[in-house]
């Protein structure tokens, strides 16, 4: 039985949420009350605190002829951003200051560093439903931690949290003592134990990472997972383009290569070629809030409708919220999706955008697509891929995009892209 | 029996003690009050003191219970929230057919949040479509889910004078015209023996003692969707022996009155007024049904429904005059008053029923009824037995039987 310390749990909670108001230290309008505001307090969801906000709810609207869908409210615990969450990734050098990393040589090789520490925490899925997650640094999904092909990911990681965890990851790891099962390696680290994983970063592509303790199910569902994205290294891609491609290699000609080096850029993000990429993590979850097996919502990145609009008539006319708003993306900006299934329960999800096609990298581990010019893509649990949008040709405005699961999406898995 | 004897001697020193001395030479009224102040102290150190907070282990689950729904117009429906539990509850979002949708709610003072015991309606403009099964969930801010069903929704009707009058002429023909024809039997029940009487009064025993049964089977399963702090079965227990008492009481002083020489207490009337009673309140439980199924839009008021109600009523006249039979025949007014006072319930029950609709409510008046029906029952036995001696006889039981045969008989024209 692992000793559960909760003192030691709430402190490091602290720690966090300090390191978390650090960095928002730089804004003014926001105090720390506010960062904190519901964080792990059951009954903050009680209606009436923030008046403001209610003021600015799209409950009560019902003005069209069918009822309005969606949630209502806005959410009031800001501790998590999903907008933030969306375009931050952990690179060693750079990355949340709730995830203490750096970067540095060694053996020739590069290494990024990362401290990941699971703990018990009260989030927020939808407006005013709290979720008891088990999350690595505060947060579901968890940090978003980025590096390139070949280099060395090192992840300190620290279970505070009541139960026993591991860290799992979807690379091409060759030594099993770091694969993050009960079975091998340090296997499942009880409370207060650390222990310090080692995997390279192979192949390139986006991945995958979780908890594997048993009940899986469980230890999933519960907010133990994230994203590794590992960046395509041009110089390697040079000398082994038939690595990218699914052609045979006799079919791949000096034009061809040249592409393939050119789109490796595009995604390495130390190349100048990746500034002009909007690139956007999208980790697809379900919450299952009343233990029957069933997920009660859904959403990219957590929190229900939160890349929904705020209010709208369904007349067509709509306003962002405070906390829903569709995401704005720039028509003259290339956009990149990182997106993975953290679903638990239910076999597959999907994604489809509305008015728009695009171009599929099954786990990303190509650099030309294995899904060429569709709407409509479906992932199995733990399944990725990278997702190429172009908006140059399309007028300013809302474009939906969702799980084409219907009840996925009317459970919160709706989203929008404000092309401006 | 054995019991009291071995009480006896235990009684007797109690008495003495009262009766010689008070401990401390206290006042009596000391000693009749010192309980309750003793125990205001403790529960006011309890809650001071609060002894118990450190050994509270856990929270308490939440609990809510929607005891019914209205669907006001085809695109509104309205689910009515009863929090159980001992803590409150915040109704965070809510799922029509597992999407979350707009909602408010309304009577919870301004808020989302339910108090212990508070109930609210919560309104969610969805247009739904009639006959399509529609599956409703509240989500609580802990992420609990209370889910109800509405089977095939009809709209319900609303509040109208239309409806009123409706009602009102529904219950005239369940309800005040079977029970005034069945009263019609009165001249030839005083033209029968005393034997084929006390036979039709065992009719009319075995008539009351099937709706005791018919509406006590029903009351326990409306029971079941009461919220669970109103404790539903217990509330439909105390309904029945609160009645039964209650009417038995009223009785019983009748009888002391009647001892006492008041002749007007000693007639069948009595019996007849306390019949007359008893199934009016049964005929009211009757109305609460035609009025809530109306309300929920669920009462096909075909000719069918109302000869079945009239069949089934008209076996009540005979059972309300019949315990007059032997006396002079009292003044025609008195006819009318019973036969309001047994048929007009319906259409009270049906304008209860369809406005103010409730399974407590509902549950509460049928479990009265039932105590009512009990007592009369008992009454009518006790007076076939004073005027012959003998209940149980060949006839008697006989006549008990078909009343409870008829009843059942008729009951299957009544489908509800």
């Amino acid at each position: 039985m692992p000793r559960i310390d909760y003192g030691r749990a709430a402190e490091i909670t602290e720690q966090l949420e300090n390191r978390l108001v650090g960095s928002l230290g730089g804004e003014t309008t926001v105090d720390r009350r506010t960062v904190l505001g519901g964080l792990g307090v059951a009954g903050s969801a009680a209606l009436g605190l923030g008046s403001r906000r209610s003021e600015a709810s799209a409950g009560h609207d019902d003005s069209g002829d069918h009822g309005n869908f969606g949630a209502v409210d806005e959410y009031r615990d800001t501790h998590f951003d999903p907008h933030e969450f969306l375009t931050t990734f952990n690179t060693g050098a750079d990355g949340q200051q709730s995830v203490p990393q750096r970067i540095y040589e060694e053996d020739g090789r590069t290494v990024r560093e990362f401290e990941l520490t699971a703990v018990d925490i009260t989030i927020q899925i939808a407006p005013g439903i709290e979720f008891e997650a088990w999350a690595f640094n505060g947060q579901v999904p968890g940090p978003t931690l980025r590096a390139v092909e070949g280099d060395l990911i090192r992840v300190e990681f620290k279970n505070v949290g009541a139960h026993a965890h591991t860290i799992h990851p979807h690379l091409k790891n060759v030594d099993p003592a770091m694969d993050g099962i009960p079975q091998n390696g340090p296997g499942v680290l009880d409370t207060d134990e650390s222990f310090t994983y080692e995997w390279i970063a192979q192949p390139a592509g986006v991945h995958f990472y979780h908890c594997h303790s048993l009940p899986l199910k469980e230890h999933v569902h519960r907010g133990l997972y994230g994203m590794i994205i590992v960046d395509p290294d041009p110089e390697r891609v040079r000398e082994n383009p038939s690595d990218y491609v699914t052609d045979h290699p006799s079919q791949i000609t000096p034009a061809m290569t040249d592409d393939l080096v050119a789109e490796a850029e595009t995604r390495n993000h130390e190349s100048a070629a990746n500034d002009d990429v909007n690139e956007m993590v999208m980790v697809m979850n379900g919450f299952d809030t009343n233990f029957d097996g069933e997920n009660e919502v859904y959403a990219a990145n957590t929190r229900a409708f939160a890349y929904g609009v705020g209010k709208t008539d369904a007349k067509g006319n709509w306003e962002a919220g405070e906390t829903k708003r569709p995401i704005q993306i720039d028509r003259n900006e290339r956009q990149r999706v990182y997106l993975v299934n953290a679903t638990e329960f239910d076999p597959i999800n999907s994604f489809h955008t509305h008015s728009q096609f695009f171009d599929y990298y099954d786990h990303g581990t190509t650099l030309t697509a294995t899904k060429q010019t569709v709407d409509t893509i479906i992932q199995a649990q733990a399944q990725r891929g990278i997702i190429e949008l172009d908006y140059s040709d399309h007028q300013p405005g809302l474009y939906m995009f969702h799980a084409h699961q219907s009840e996925f999406a009317e459970l919160g898995w709706m989203s929008f892209f404000e092309v401006v | 029996m054995s019991d009291k004897t071995t009480d006896l001697p235990a009684d007797g020193t109690v008495q003495s003690e009262t009766a010689t001395a008070q401990p401390f030479g206290l006042p009596r009224w000391v000693s009749a009050v010192l309980p309750i102040a003793l125990l205001v102290v403790v529960l006011g150190l309890f809650v001071l003191t609060s002894p118990l907070a450190g050994i509270q282990g856990g929270e308490p689950l939440p609990d809510a219970t929607i005891t019914h729904t209205t669907l006001p117009s085809d695109d509104t429906a309205v689910l009515h929230v009863t929090n159980n539990g001992p803590e409150e509850i915040t109704i965070a979002q809510v799922l029509v057919d597992d999407a979350y949708w707009n909602f408010q709610v309304e009577g919870a003072g301004g808020d989302r949040t339910l108090a212990p015991r508070e109930s609210a309606r919560v309104v969610v403009p969805y247009n739904w479509n009639p006959g399509w099964d529609l599956h409703l969930n509240l989500v609580l801010s802990d992420g609990a889910t209370v889910g109800h069903t509405i089977v095939a929704p009809q709209s319900s009707p609303g509040f109208s004078a239309d409806i009123l009058w409706t009602l009102a002429l529904i219950g005239l023909f369940v309800g005040v015209i079977p029970v005034a024809l069945g009263m019609l039997w009165f001249p030839f029940l005083k033209t029968i023996s005393d034997r084929a009487l006390h036979g039709v009064l065992l009719f009319a025993a075995g008539v009351l003692g099937f709706l005791a049964f018919d509406a006590g089977f029903e009351a326990f399963e409306l029971a079941e969707r009461i919220p669970g702090a109103y404790e539903g079965n217990l509330l439909v227990v105390f309904g029945i022996v609160g009645a039964l008492l209650l009417v038995q009481t009223i009785s019983a002083w009748r009888e002391g009155r009647a001892a006492a020489g008041d002749s007007r207490a000693s007639s069948g009337l009595w019996i007849a007024y306390l019949v007359a009673i008893g199934i009016g309140l049964h005929n009211l439980a009757e109305g609460l049904a035609i009025g809530s199924s109306f309300a929920l839009g669920r009462v096909s008021l075909g000719a069918f429904l109302v000869i079945g109600f009239m069949l089934h009523n008209v076996t009540e006249g005979p059972a309300v005059v019949a315990p007059v039979a032997r006396d002079e025949r009292p003044a025609l007014w008195h006819f009318v008053a019973l036969g309001v006072l047994a048929g007009a319930p319906v259409i009270l029950g049906g304008w209860i029923g369809s406005f103010a609709y409730s399974p407590t409510v509902g549950a509460f008046f049928l479990a009265i009824g039932v105590g009512a029906i009990l007592q009369v029952v008992w009454e009518i036995a006790g007076m076939v037995r004073e005027a012959d001696g003998r209940v149980g006889s060949a006839t008697n039981l006989l006549a008990f039987l078909i009343g409870f045969a008829v009843m059942y008989a008729t009951d299957l024209f009544v489908v509800l």
